[in-house]
C-alpha cells in the first residue's frame, strides 16, 4: 500500500529537482535556439559557478546567495567575450559548423574542468548558506528544503523573465528575429553579433548562477559537470529543440521520474527510465513532448 | 664467396640459440632484468578521474614510506650494503581496466614488486595480473572481501577488508547507551560500497537490531529520495557504505529535510579533509570507521617512532593530516622493507627471488606505526591483514575526530544521540 506522506514528498522533492533543471535548461535552450550552438560546456558552466560560491561566501559571511549578483556580471561578460569565438568556429566557409561548434565546446569544457582541477585539486568544497539551510515542513504535506524551494524559484522566474524579453522588447525581437533566419535579419539591420553576445551572456549568466545554487544544494565538485550537460541536454530533446516554455515540462518530467524510479522500483533503474522516456518521445514525436521545439535529427 | 641462404641459416641459427639461452636463462630464474643499484617498485594508483582523491592519498603514503627510508636509512640493507628504494608510478585513471594495463607496464618495465592500486574496483583487475606474471603485490588501500576470497598467491593487503571494518565499526555503535532497536542501511552500488553495507547489515542482524531497509544505489543518485524513504521508515541509526562524496550528499539532502535519526554511521573518510570540506556545518558528529588515527595507542616500530610521529612527518611533507590510507600504504612499503632484507637479495630481483619474497611476506610479523601487521593464509581472507583494530570515531563540533568504540581503546565519550539538525 502506498504511503500517502512519502508519496507527497517524493512529488515535491521531484518538482524541486526539476526546478533545478530547470536552471540549467533555460540558458541551454536559449543557447540552442538563437545561436544555434549544442554547448558541451554548459555543465562545466555550472561547475566554475559552483566553485565561485565556495570561494567567493566566504568573503560575504558565508552566504552563498550573496555571490549570485557577482557570477550572473562575471559570467555575462565571459560569455559575451566567448560568443564570437563560437561565432567564427561556427560560420564562414567552414564546413559541418555545428560539429565545429560542439568541438569548441567540448574544448572549453576540458580546459574548464582541467583548470578548477589544477587550482582546487579533486576535493569537494561546500558553498556555505545560514540562509538557505534546512526546510519548512507543511503539516499533511512533507518538507519543501529551502535551498532547492529557491533554487526551482530562481529557475522559473529566469525563465519568466526571459520569455518577458524574447516577447515583449525590441531585443528580444531582434533575438526572436535571428533565430528564425540570420541573414533576413542581417538585411533589415539587426546587429547580429551584438544580440547573440547578449544571448550567449545570457545564458552563460544564468547556468553560472544556477552553478551557486546547486553548489548549495549539493557542493562543488570538478567532477560534477558531465552530469549537469547530460541533463541538459535531456532537457532540451524533451522540451523541444530550441522551445523554452517546454523546459519547465521538461524539468519537471525529469524530475519525477527520478524520484519515482528511485524510491518505487530502484535508484539503479533511473538512467533506463530516463533513457526509455526519451527514446520514446524521439520516436512519437521529435520536436518534442509538446511538438513545438524543432525536429531533432 | 659463401652462398646467400647459408648466411641466412647461420644467422637463424645464431638468433635462435641466443633466444634459447635467453629463454633457459629466465625459466631457472637468472637474472631479474637490466642491472641496478635500487629497488624498483612499480605502484598502481589514480593519479586522474574520479578516484584521484584516494590515489593521491595512496602516492603519499608509498612515497613517505620511500623517501623517509632512503633518507635515514640510505635504503634497504642487503648483505652489507645498503640499496635506495624507487617507486614508479602508473596511472589507473580511476578505472579497473586502465588500472590492468598500468601493472603490466610496471611489470614490462622490470619492477621488482608492485605496490597497489586505491580503490577495490581497480585492485580487482590488478591482481589477475599480479597473478599472471608471478609478480609479489601489496595493496595499502583495499577493502572489498571479493579481493581475498579469489585466493590469490601474489597479492596481499595491509588494510583488513571491510566486512570487518564495517561489522565491528558497526556493532560498536549498536553498543552505546541508549541501544538503538533498528536501522537503515544503505549503499553505493560498487563493490566496497556494497560489500559496507552489508558488512553493517550483518553486524545489525547479528545484534538482533531491526533492519528497516537495505538499499543500493547509483552514486549520481538525488540524495533526498534516499532519505525521503529513510525518513519514511524512521530508523534509530543510519548506516552507509560509500565513499566521501555519497556521504556528502546524504548528510546535505539530511539536514535539508530535517531527518535526524541518533546518528550516521558512514565509512569510509570521515575524518579527512574531503569529507569535512565537502559538508560543512553538515560533517560535525558524524560517526565514521577507521583503523587508524593519529591520536591511536599503538607502539612505534619500524620506520616511524608512533602514530604522531609518523602524523606530523606526514603533515611536514604535504600540509595535511594522514588518514588510514595513506597510513596502510606507508605500512605496505614498510612489510616489503622489511620481507627483503629477509630475503636477502640484490636488486634486481629474479623469479626466484620473487617467489621466495611470497613466502616470506606469508610469515612476516612487521611492528609499524600502523598496528602489527601479519597476512592470514588460507580462507576466505587469504593474505590480508585482519589484525588491525576496527575504530569507531565521531567528529566533534570542531571536525577533529575521537575515538568512541570500541571500549577498549575509546579516548573519549560519544555525543549520542546526537542534536536534531536545527538544534546544533
Amino acid at each position: 500500500m502506498v504511503d500517502i506522506g512519502l508519496f507527497t514528498q517524493i512529488v515535491i522533492n521531484g518538482l524541486l529537482l526539476g526546478g533545478i533543471y530547470v536552471t540549467i535548461g533555460v540558458g541551454f535552450s536559449l543557447a540552442f535556439g538563437v545561436l544555434e550552438v549544442v554547448d558541451f560546456a554548459v555543465g562545466e558552466y555550472v561547475m566554475v559557478g559552483a566553485f565561485m560560491g565556495a570561494v567567493l561566501a566566504p568573503l560575504f559571511g558565508a552566504e552563498g546567495v550573496f555571490v549570485i549578483p557577482i557570477v550572473l556580471v562575471v559570467f555575462f561578460a565571459v560569455g559575451a567575450l566567448i560568443q564570437p569565438l563560437i561565432h567564427h568556429v561556427t560560420t564562414g566557409d567552414r564546413p559541418h559548423p555545428l560539429l565545429m561548434g560542439l568541438v569548441f565546446t567540448f574544448g572549453l569544457a576540458t580546459f574548464l574542468r582541467g583548470g578548477v582541477l589544477t587550482v582546487f585539486g579533486p576535493n569537494s568544497q561546500d558553498v556555505p548558506s545560514s540562509l538557505l539551510t534546512g526546510g519548512i515542513a507543511v503539516p499533511g504535506l512533507g518538507t519543501f528544503p529551502v535551498v532547492r524551494t529557491v533554487t526551482a524559484v530562481f529557475g522559473v522566474s529566469g525563465l519568466v523573465v526571459f520569455m518577458y524579453y524574447l516577447y515583449r522588447t525590441r531585443g528580444g525581437m531582434a533575438i526572436r528575429a535571428i533565430a528564425e533566419d540570420r541573414t533576413n535579419a542581417r538585411l533589415m539591420g539587426i546587429n547580429i553579433n551584438r544580440y547573440q553576445s547578449i544571448a550567449y551572456g545570457a545564458y552563460a549568466a544564468l547556468t553560472g548562477s544556477a552553478g551557486v545554487f546547486i553548489g548549495m544544494t549539493f557542493n562543488a565538485s570538478p567532477g560534477m559537470g558531465l552530469q549537469y550537460t547530460a541533463f541538459a541536454f535531456f532537457m532540451v530533446v524533451l522540451a523541444g529543440m530550441g522551445y523554452l516554455p517546454g523546459v519547465i515540462i521538461a524539468g519537471i518530467v525529469l524530475g519525477l521520474t527520478q524520484s519515482f524510479t528511485a524510491v518505487y522500483i530502484s535508484g539503479n533503474a533511473v538512467l533506463l527510465v530516463l533513457f526509455a522516456i526519451i527514446y520514446v518521445v524521439l520516436l512519437v514525436s521529435p520536436a518534442g513532448i509538446l511538438g513545438k521545439g524543432e525536429w531533432a535529427t | 664467396m659463401p652462398r646467400k641462404h647459408d648466411d641466412r641459416r647461420t644467422f637463424l641459427k645464431s638468433v635462435g640459440a641466443a633466444a634459447t639461452t635467453v629463454g633457459l636463462a629466465g625459466c631457472a630464474g637468472l637474472g631479474g632484468g637490466p642491472e641496478r643499484d635500487t629497488f624498483l617498485l612499480g605502484a598502481v594508483t589514480s593519479l586522474s578521474g574520479d578516484l584521484r582523491f584516494g590515489g593521491g592519498v595512496t602516492q603519499r603514503g608509498y612515497d613517505m614510506w620511500a623517501d623517509t627510508i632512503n633518507r635515514e636509512q640510505g635504503g634497504i640493507e642487503i648483505g652489507g650494503d645498503t640499496y635506495e628504494v624507487e617507486v614508479e608510478y602508473a596511472d589507473a585513471q580511476s578505472n579497473p581496466s586502465a588500472g590492468a594495463d598500468a601493472a603490466s607496464q610496471m611489470i614490462n618495465a622490470g619492477a621488482d614488486a608492485l605496490l597497489g592500486p586505491y580503490s577495490s574496483n581497480v585492485t580487482l583487475s590488478v591482481c589477475p595480473i599480479a597473478e599472471q606474471n608471478s609478480m609479489p603485490h601489496i595493496t595499502g588501500s583495499a577493502e572489498s572481501p571479493q579481493i581475498w576470497q579469489e585466493g590469490y598467491q601474489y597479492s596481499f593487503g595491509t588494510i583488513p577488508t571491510v566486512s570487518i571494518i564495517g561489522n565491528e565499526a558497526t556493532s560498536a555503535l549498536l553498543n552505546l547507551e541508549p541501544q538503538p532497536e533498528s536501522v537503515y542501511v544503505t549503499g553505493v552500488n560498487e563493490p566496497f560500497s556494497e560489500a559496507t553495507a552489508v558488512s553493517m547489515r550483518t553486524a545489525a542482524e547479528d545484534a538482533g537490531v531491526t533492519v528497516e531497509n537495505y538499499e543500493l544505489f547509483p552514486r549520481d543518485t538525488d540524495y533526498t529520495n534516499v532519505v525521503s524513504a529513510a525518513q519514511n521508515a524512521d530508523p534509530d541509526l543510519h548506516l552507509h557504505g560509500g565513499h566521501i562524496g555519497s556521504h556528502v550528499d546524504l548528510v546535505s539532502a539530511a539536514s535539508q529535510l530535517g531527518y535526524s535519526p541518533d546518528g550516521f554511521l558512514m565509512h569510509y573518510g570521515v575524518n579527512t579533509g574531503s569529507y569535512k570540506d565537502g559538508a560543512g556545518a553538515q560533517a560535525p558528529y558524524t560517526f565514521g570507521a577507521t583503523v587508524w588515527i593519529p591520536s591511536v595507542d599503538r607502539s612505534g616500530g619500524v620506520l616511524f617512532d608512533s602514530p604522531q610521529a609518523y602524523a606530523d612527518a606526514a603533515e611536514a611533507a604535504y600540509g595535511s593530516a594522514p588518514d588510514y590510507t595513506q597510513a596502510g600504504s606507508t605500512a605496505a612499503g614498510i612489510v616489503y622493507q622489511e620481507a627483503l632484507k629477509e630475503l636477502n637479495a640484490a636488486p634486481p630481483l629474479s623469479q626466484d627471488d620473487k617467489d621466495e619474497l611470497i613466502g616470506i611476506l606469508e610469515e612476516i610479523e612487521v611492528n609499524t606505526f600502523y598496528g602489527d601487521v601479519t597476512f592470514e593464509v588460507g580462507g576466505e581472507y587469504h593474505h590480508n591483514n585482519i589484525n588491525t583494530q576496527t575504530l569507531l570515531i565521531q567528529l566533534g563540533e570542531d571536525g577533529s575526530p575521537t575515538i568512541v568504540g570500541p571500549e577498549d581503546a575509546a579516548t573519549g565519550e560519544p555525543n549520542y544521540p546526537v542534536p536534531a539538525w536545527d538544534e546544533r
